[in-house]
C-alpha cells in the first residue's frame, strides 16, 4: 500500500463532511466556516472506525478490485454513521433544543449514581455476554482462525469477499428467504383462519383454545424430534397416511424439493400457537357494532372479514410478521438440526444453520464470524425496511 | 450444668473429627475420563471404572459420555482453552493428526518412561494386534491407548438373499449389483436392496481397498499431508458405483450424513427395507441380535470391494484414549493404571463380546478361542457383560465358533495387506474434510450430479481446508 492512501481517504471524506455540515449550518443561518471545520474534522476521522483495526489492508496493492470496493463501502458506512448524527446534533444545539430528553418526573432518582447502581447488574451481563462477544465477532471475522489451533492469521476482509463470490452461499441466502417467507405467510394465514374458528362461541371453546396454543410451549428442538418421527420414511405417520390414502410416499428427508417443506411445516406448527393467541386477542377487540352495521348494510361474511376484521387486525399482523420473521431466521435452527441436519443437498441449510456448520462443526471461526455479521446486518436491514414500508399502512385505531 | 457443657463439647469434637478425619485419610485422586458414547457402551465403561475404583481405592475414576465423536472433539478444544481438560479423552481415529498437533496430549510411551508395570498392572504393548498398534504408533512411539477398534463390514439378511437365490453374501461391487438385481426381481421384493451410512469412513475404506492413498506424503505418514485426492480414479469409482446403484433403485440413501447416518441404516436393516447394509463391526452384537428379534438370519461378511482393482485390505476405525499432558504425577499414574487395566486381556475380550469391536489383544483372541473363557472372565466382569444374552447362551463353547459374525472384522484386518493406503490417512482437519466427502456423495446421489465434476469440486474444497489447517497448526 502506498503511504499516502490513508491521507487521500481522509481528505476525501473530510471534504464530504465539510460540505455537508457547512451546507447545514448555512441553512440554519450560521457560519459556514464553523460547520465546515467541524464537518471536515469528523469526516476525516470517520474512516478510522474501520480502517484503524484493518490497517487500510483493503487498499494494499496486491488486493483485488472487490477488496477495494468493500473497503470503500466500509468507509461510506462509517461516514454516514458519523456525519448524519453529527448534523442532527449540531442542528439541535444551534436551534437551542435539548439533545437528550431530560424529563424530571416525580418518580425520578435524585442522586446521579443510584440509577447506574441499579442498572449495573443488567449492564454487566449485557457487556460480558452480549456486547463484548459481538465486538469480538468483528475481530474474528478478519482472521483465519480455528479452535485449538496454534495461531491465527490476519486475512483482511477475505472472509467477506469470498462469500460474495461463493455461489453456494448465495444459494443459502435464497433458501433462507424461501423458508422464512413461507413460514411467515403460510403460518399467519393459517393462524388467522384457525383463530377465527376458535373465536366462535361454541361449547368447550376454552379447551380448544388451550390445545391450540399448546405447541408454543414446546421447544424448537422437541418440535424437530416430533416431526422427525412423523416424517420418518419407513415408520412415520405422515408417509403411512399418504401411502394408504393416495399411494404416494414422499422423501421428506432425502428429497431436496420436499425437505424444505418438512422444515416449514414443523416450524409453522411450532409457532402457530403464539400467532393464534394474538389473533384471538385481536378478534376480541374488533368492535361488534362495526360488524353489525356492515351486516345491516348487506355485507356478507367474507366482505365483513375482508373489509373490517383484517384492517383492524393490521397492527397485530404487523407485530406478528416481525416476530415470526425473527423466529424463522434464528429459532428454526434447532428444528432444522434435528429434522434434516441442513440436508439433503443443503436444501435446508439456512444462513443460521450454515454459521453453525462452518463455525462450530467445521471449526472455522473466522468464516463463521463473517457470516454471522452478514446475517446481523441483514436482519437489521430487514427490520428497518419493515418499519418503513409496512408500518405506514398499519391502522392503529378505528 | 458443667457436665452438660462438657458432654456437648465432647460431642462437638467427635462430630468434627468424624467430618474432618476422612479428608486427611487419603482422599482418592480424581481421574476424569471423557468418552463419546451415551448408550450401553457408556454403561459398560462406567461399570468397569467402578470395578477399577474398588480394586484401586486410591483412585476415583469417573467416566462422562458425550453424544458423538464430533461433539467430544469440540468439547475438548473448548475445555483446553479454559484449562479444564480431564485426564483422558477419547479421540476418534481421524482426529489423530489434530490430537497430535494440539499439544494437549502426551504419548503413552513417554508417560510410561520404560516402566514394565504401573501399580502392579503390567504393560504389554506387544500384545496389541498389528493393524491397531500400527495406526496409533506415530513417529515410532506408542502414542494413544487403543480401545474401540472396528472395521467396516457388511451385514446381510440371508432370508431375503436366499429367497433370491443368493447363497453367500456378495464379495465385490459387481456381486452386490448382481445380487440386488435378483433381490429386486422377487415378488415380495424389499423396497431397496442395499444401504450404507453416508459417513466419510466408508468412502475411505472403499478407496483404501483399491490401494489408493487419500492424501500425499504416503497418506500423511511420512510427512505432513498437504494434498487430499478426492478426485483420484479410486474416489470417483466409489461415487460412480453408488450413483449407479442409486439410479437402478437398489440403493437406499436416507439423506442423513456423518454421525446422524448410523441410525437410519439401523432402521432400514431392522425393518427389512433392505437386504444388505455396509456398517461398522462395532455393532455386530446389535445387528446379530436384530436378526434374532425380527426372525431373520444375519450374516456378516467382508466389505464388498471394486472388482476392477481387487482387494488390498481395509483400514481400522474407532477411537483411542489419549492421555492429557501436564497432569499432576498422581493423576497421570492413576490414568495410566486405568488405561492399562482397561485394555487388559479380560477387558478387551469383554468389550469385544458386548459390542463387536475387535478384541485388540492377541491374548484376548486366544482366550476367546478356548472353551473356558467364561470362567476366566467372570470374576472381574461388568453387569452389562453378565446380562448379555449371547455371552450367557454361548458360555462353555469357543466364542468364535458359536458366534461366527464376531470374527469377520478381525479376519478382514488380519488378511489385509498393510500398505500406505490401508494404514489410513493422517490428515489435519480430517473431521471437516469428511463433511466435504459426505456432502459430495450426497450431491452425487440426490442432485443427480456428475461424479467426476462433483469429486473434483470436493477435492478443491478439501484442499483449501487442509491448507488453512496446516497454515494455522503446522509447527514453525
Amino acid at each position: 500500500m502506498d503511504s499516502f492512501v490513508p491521507f487521500l481517504i481522509s481528505i476525501i471524506t473530510g471534504a464530504i463532511g465539510c460540505a455537508v455540515l457547512a451546507y447545514a449550518f448555512v441553512k440554519a443561518g450560521r457560519s459556514a466556516l464553523l460547520g465546515g471545520v467541524i464537518g471536515a474534522l469528523a469526516g476525516a476521522a470517520a474512516p478510522l472506525i474501520f480502517m484503524l483495526p484493518l490497517n487500510y489492508c483493503t487498499f494494499e496493492t496486491e488486493r483485488t478490485g472487490l477488496d477495494v470496493a468493500f473497503g470503500i463501502l466500509l468507509i461510506a458506512i462509517a461516514l454516514v454513521a458519523v456525519i448524519l448524527p453529527l448534523r442532527w446534533i449540531s442542528l439541535r444545539i444551534l436551534g437551542h433544543q435539548t439533545v437528550i430528553a431530560r424529563q424530571v418526573t416525580p418518580g425520578a432518582f435524585k442522586g446521579r449514581w443510584t440509577p447506574w447502581l441499579l442498572l449495573a447488574p443488567t449492564l454487566v451481563i449485557l457487556i460480558l455476554f452480549l456486547y463484548y462477544p459481538s465486538l469480538d465477532t468483528f475481530r474474528l471475522s478478519t482472521l483465519l482462525a480455528r479452535l485449538g489451533a496454534r495461531r491465527s492469521v490476519f486475512v483482511c476482509v477475505d472472509n467477506f469477499t469470498r462469500l460474495a463470490q461463493d455461489a453456494s452461499y448465495l444459494n443459502v441466502i435464497g433458501i433462507t428467504f424461501f423458508i422464512s417467507i413461507a413460514i411467515v405467510v403460510i403460518g399467519l394465514v393459517l393462524s388467522l383462519a384457525i383463530a377465527n374458528l376458535a373465536y366462535l362461541p361454541i361449547k368447550g371453546a376454552a379447551i380448544y383454545r388451550t390445545l391450540l396454543i399448546w405447541p408454543y410451549a414446546i421447544s424448537p428442538a422437541v418440535a424437530g424430534i416430533i416431526f422427525l418421527l412423523l416424517f420418518n420414511p419407513t415408520g412415520g405417520l405422515i408417509n403411512y397416511a399418504l401411502d394408504n390414502l393416495f399411494g404416494v410416499k414422499i422423501g421428506w428427508l432425502n428429497d431436496p424439493t420436499a425437505a424444505p417443506w418438512a422444515v416449514i411445516i414443523a416450524s409453522i406448527w411450532k409457532s402457530m400457537g403464539y400467532n393464534i393467541l394474538f389473533y384471538i386477542a385481536g378478534l376480541q377487540n374488533v368492535p361488534k357494532d362495526l360488524i353489525e352495521a356492515a351486516a345491516i348494510d348487506g355485507a356478507n361474511a367474507w366482505q365483513r372479514f375482508r373489509r373490517i376484521v383484517i384492517p383492524l387486525l393490521s397492527p397485530i399482523t404487523f407485530f406478528l410478521i416481525i416476530t415470526n420473521m425473527t423466529y424463522a431466521f434464528f429459532d428454526t435452527f434447532a428444528t432444522i438440526d434435528y429434522l434434516t441436519g441442513g440436508g439433503p443437498v443443503n436444501a435446508t441449510t439456512t444462513m443460521m444453520y450454515n454459521i453453525y456448520e462452518v463455525g462450530i462443526v467445521n471449526n472455522d471461526l473466522g468464516k463463521g464470524a463473517a457470516q454471522s455479521i452478514l446475517l446481523f446486518v441483514m436482519v437489521i436491514g430487514l427490520t428497518v425496511l419493515q418499519f418503513r414500508t409496512t408500518g405506514e399502512r398499519v391502522t392503529y385505531g378505528a | 450444668m458443667n457436665h452438660r457443657k462438657s458432654l456437648f463439647f465432647t460431642l462437638f469434637v467427635l462430630v468434627f473429627a468424624l467430618a474432618v478425619v476422612p479428608a486427611f485419610a487419603q482422599a482418592p485422586t480424581d481421574v476424569k475420563v471423557w468418552v463419546a458414547f451415551t448408550d450401553y457402551r457408556l454403561d459398560w465403561a462406567q461399570q468397569k471404572a467402578a470395578i477399577f475404583n474398588e480394586m484401586f481405592p486410591q483412585y476415583n475414576v469417573t467416566v462422562d459420555g458425550y453424544a458423538n465423536y464430533e461433539e467430544l472433539f469440540s468439547a475438548t478444544a473448548l475445555a483446553a482453552e479454559q484449562n479444564a481438560l480431564p485426564a483422558v479423552v477419547q479421540y476418534f481415529e481421524v482426529a489423530t493428526q489434530d490430537a497430535r498437533d494440539s499439544g494437549y496430549f502426551k504419548s503413552i510411551a513417554s508417560a510410561l518412561g520404560g516402566r514394565t508395570e504401573v501399580n502392579g498392572v503390567p504393560v504389554d504393548l506387544e500384545d496389541f494386534i498389528g493393524p491397531v498398534s500400527a495406526y496409533y504408533t506415530l513417529d515410532g512411539e506408542f502414542t494413544s491407548m487403543p480401545w474401540n477398534t472396528s472395521s467396516a463390514i457388511m451385514f446381510s439378511n440371508m432370508n431375503i438373499l436366499n429367497a433370491a437365490g443368493v447363497d453367500t453374501p456378495p464379495a465385490t461391487w459387481a456381486d452386490v449389483d448382481a445380487a440386488c438385481e435378483a433381490v429386486m426381481a422377487l415378488d415380495n421384493a424389499p423396497e431397496f436392496c442395499f444401504t450404507w451410512p453416508n459417513h466419510g469412513w466408508f468412502f475411505e475404506q472403499w478407496v483404501a481397498q483399491q490401494n489408493a492413498p487419500l492424501a500425499n506424503n504416503d497418506n500423511g505418514r511420512s510427512d505432513r499431508a498437504t494434498e487430499v485426492m478426492l478426485d483420484s480414479d479410486a474416489s470417483i469409482a466409489v461415487a460412480a458405483w453408488l450413483k449407479d446403484m442409486m439410479d437402478k433403485g437398489y440403493l437406499y440413501y436416507s439423506g442423513a450424513q456423518g454421525g446422524d447416518s448410523w441410525a437410519t441404516v439401523d432402521q432400514a436393516f431392522q425393518t427389512q427395507q433392505v437386504a444388505m447394509a455396509a456398517y461398522s463391526s462395532s455393532d455386530t452384537a446389535v445387528y446379530t441380535q436384530t436378526g434374532v428379534d425380527n426372525g431373520f438370519d444375519v450374516v456378516a461378511s467382508f466389505l464388498p470391494y471394486n472388482q476392477e482393482t481387487g482387494w488390498t485390505g481395509n483400514l481400522i476405525g474407532g477411537a483411542s484414549l489419549w492421555l492429557v499432558e501436564g497432569l499432576p504425577t498422581e493423576v497421570e499414574d492413576g490414568a495410566l493404571t486405568f488405561l492399562l487395566w482397561f485394555s487388559n486381556t479380560n477387558n478387551a475380550a469383554e468389550w469385544h463380546q458386548v459390542t463387536g469391536y475387535i478384541a485388540i489383544r492377541q491374548s484376548s483372541n486366544d482366550m476367546l478361542s478356548t472353551a473356558d473363557w467364561y470362567a476366566t472372565m467372570e470374576p472381574t466382569a461388568s453387569q452389562v457383560w453378565k446380562d448379555n444374552a449371547l455371552v450367557q447362551a454361548t458360555q462353555g463353547t469357543p466364542w468364535f465358533d458359536a458366534n461366527p459374525n464376531f470374527i469377520v472384522a478381525a479376519n478382514q484386518l488380519a488378511e489385509s495387506q498393510i500398505t500406505v493406503a490401508t494404514s489410513g490417512a493422517l490428515l489435519g482437519a480430517f473431521p471437516s474434510i469428511r463433511n466435504v466427502i459426505t456432502q459430495a456423495l450426497d450431491t452425487v446421489l440426490l442432485a443427480d450430479a456428475d461424479p467426476v465434476e462433483t469429486m473434483a469440486a470436493a477435492s478443491t474444497e478439501a484442499n483449501q481446508i487442509l491448507e488453512e489447517y496446516n497454515l494455522l497448526n503446522a509447527p514453525e
